[in-house]
């Protein structure tokens, strides 16, 4: 099964504002360089939310499953890591 | 602005614990709760010790399964060896409805719980937390506590800890599927839906830890390994997850059963003791605070035990010395502390094969009547490993 098919088994509502960001995307090209591809983050996320794109990081915050393991792999401290406001992000039925 | 006495953060176990003793003090408490309900941001094995739960919540306690059996498999190569415990006491629960139960308990002993609210900062004075400023406005408060999980932003931001590292944290996935009751009973060679199975697995090469929990019409699976492992290695955890699904033979098990949810957590491998409580009027408990047992990955018994301690120093204005001395003193707290060096050498990324190599040559020894190779292996191995394994064992269960 497809990483976003299991994806689908959540219960989700987006927060409007993104709570991950990129803070310096200067430093996502020194990790690429020095980590090659997949970078820590595109490889640790378990819900896709990160991926390369034009030698950037894209972030796909509306499919992260809040588990916070990005933000301690990424080797420069890279991730605005927040929590979604208002009650919003995933919520867990069967965990 | 609106006051309280006691301000808790987080209504998982930790929080509703400390919720419960501030509350039963007299206090007047908030608990606040960043997801629509408690427990919906929540993920765990979630087996859990029934009598010490109820010890602090009283009766009532939502569960799933009594765990009939505990099977733990440890992986040389393709073939694992077995070995099975009979437990008491244990039990399997769903944790929408375990967090939600417990935090009513808090609720009808007073405690104000208001969900869909994120605390975002603590404003300090002299080395005082003052309010805290939510996405819903701000609360002024004479004590605070921080239960708020793994990810424990406001003790960061505060200052109170450092973010756990790739070598102190364990990415873990899981996957429940739903399981008609009487499927589960044939599957895993239960009596009846009222008794279940708790199964363990470690893998080396690469280091994974699994793990497996019956609930009562769906059956838990997941993989937990370190991040730094996962990360040098180029290793996807949910391609882990399938290669551990597919190498145990479990994908085949649940072929034609339907996934209900897919769900991730960072598992704490380390902090408390080796990090401040809190600061201050700040107290901070739970997986806050790396309290995760190591080996049984159980994460609520402590949870509950440091909370239970934070809403006492809430209540009652503890120094961060007292608090401390409180929490290494307690004996599901100590049991964590002792047991981390223990796992160190038994799960140490290069230490694990060694152990379990011995093992199972050690068991096939026994089985082709090789009884001069077991005296070999383990006379040789038994002065750094027989006691560890055992000490291993005993406390798996």
């Amino acid at each position: 099964m497809r990483t976003e098919e299991k994806l689908y088994t959540l219960r989700y509502k987006k927060d409007e504002k993104p709570h991950l960001s990129i803070r310096d995307s200067g430093l996502c090209l020194e990790c690429e360089k020095e980590n090659g591809n997949p970078q820590p983050c595109i490889l640790i996320c378990p819900a896709g939310v990160y991926t390369w794109e034009d030698k950037k990081i894209v972030v796909g915050y509306e499919n992260c499953v809040e588990c916070g393991a990005c933000r301690i792999a990424c080797p420069y401290d890279n991730i605005n890591w927040e929590y979604p406001r208002f009650g919003r992000g995933i919520a867990l039925r069967y965990a | 602005m609106l006051n309280y006495d006691v301000v808790v953060v987080g209504c998982g176990p930790a929080g509703s614990a400390a919720a419960l003793r501030a509350a039963k003090a007299g206090k007047k408490v908030l608990a606040i709760e960043r997801g629509p309900e408690p427990g919906s941001k929540n993920v765990s094995g979630a087996m859990i010790r029934k009598d010490y739960v109820s010890s602090v919540f009283g009766d009532g306690l939502p569960f799933e399964r009594e765990v009939q059996r505990i099977k733990l498999s440890l992986y040389n190569g393709d073939s694992p060896v077995d070995i099975e415990f009979s437990p008491e006491n244990l039990v399997t629960t769903g944790r929408l409805k375990f967090d939600k139960w417990l935090s009513s308990v808090a609720e009808n002993a007073g405690a104000m719980v208001i969900s869909k609210t994120t605390g975002l900062e603590l404003k300090w004075e002299n080395g005082t937390a003052k309010s805290l400023v939510t996405d819903r406005g701000e609360v002024t408060a004479d004590a605070f506590v921080l239960a708020e999980g793994v990810n424990s932003l406001l003790s960061m931001k505060s200052g109170i800890k450092k973010d756990f590292t790739p070598d102190t944290a364990v990415q873990a996935v899981k996957e429940v599927y739903a399981v008609k009751k009487e499927d589960i009973n044939s599957m895993f060679n239960l009596p009846d839906e009222s008794k279940g199975l708790a199964w363990r697995f470690v893998m080396t090469d690469p280091l994974i830890a699994g793990f497996l929990y019956t609930y009562k019409d769906s059956v838990a699976v997941g993989i937990g390994s370190p991040i730094k492992e996962l990360v040098s290695r180029k290793m996807r955890p949910e391609k882990v997850l399938d290669d551990f699904l597919d190498k145990t033979g479990l994908a085949k098990k649940f072929e034609g059963y339907s996934l209900r949810e897919y769900s991730a957590k960072v598992i704490p491998e380390g902090g408390f003791p080796s990090m401040n409580p809190g600061k201050g009027n700040v107290y901070l408990c739970g997986d806050a605070l790396g309290l995760v047992d190591p080996l049984t990955f159980d994460g609520i018994s402590p949870a509950i035990a440091s909370g239970t301690l934070a809403g006492d120093a809430a209540a009652s204005g503890l120094s961060q010395d007292i608090y401390y001395y409180n929490l290494v003193k307690d004996p599901e707290i100590s049991k964590i502390v002792k047991e981390r060096p223990l796992e160190g050498r038994m799960l140490g990324t290069d230490a694990a094969s060694g152990y379990i190599n011995m093992l199972s040559s050690a068991l096939n020894s026994w089985a082709s009547g090789d009884l001069l190779g077991i005296g070999k292996i383990i006379s040789s191995n038994f002065r750094n490993v027989m006691p560890d394994l055992i000490e291993f064992m005993t406390k798996m269960r």
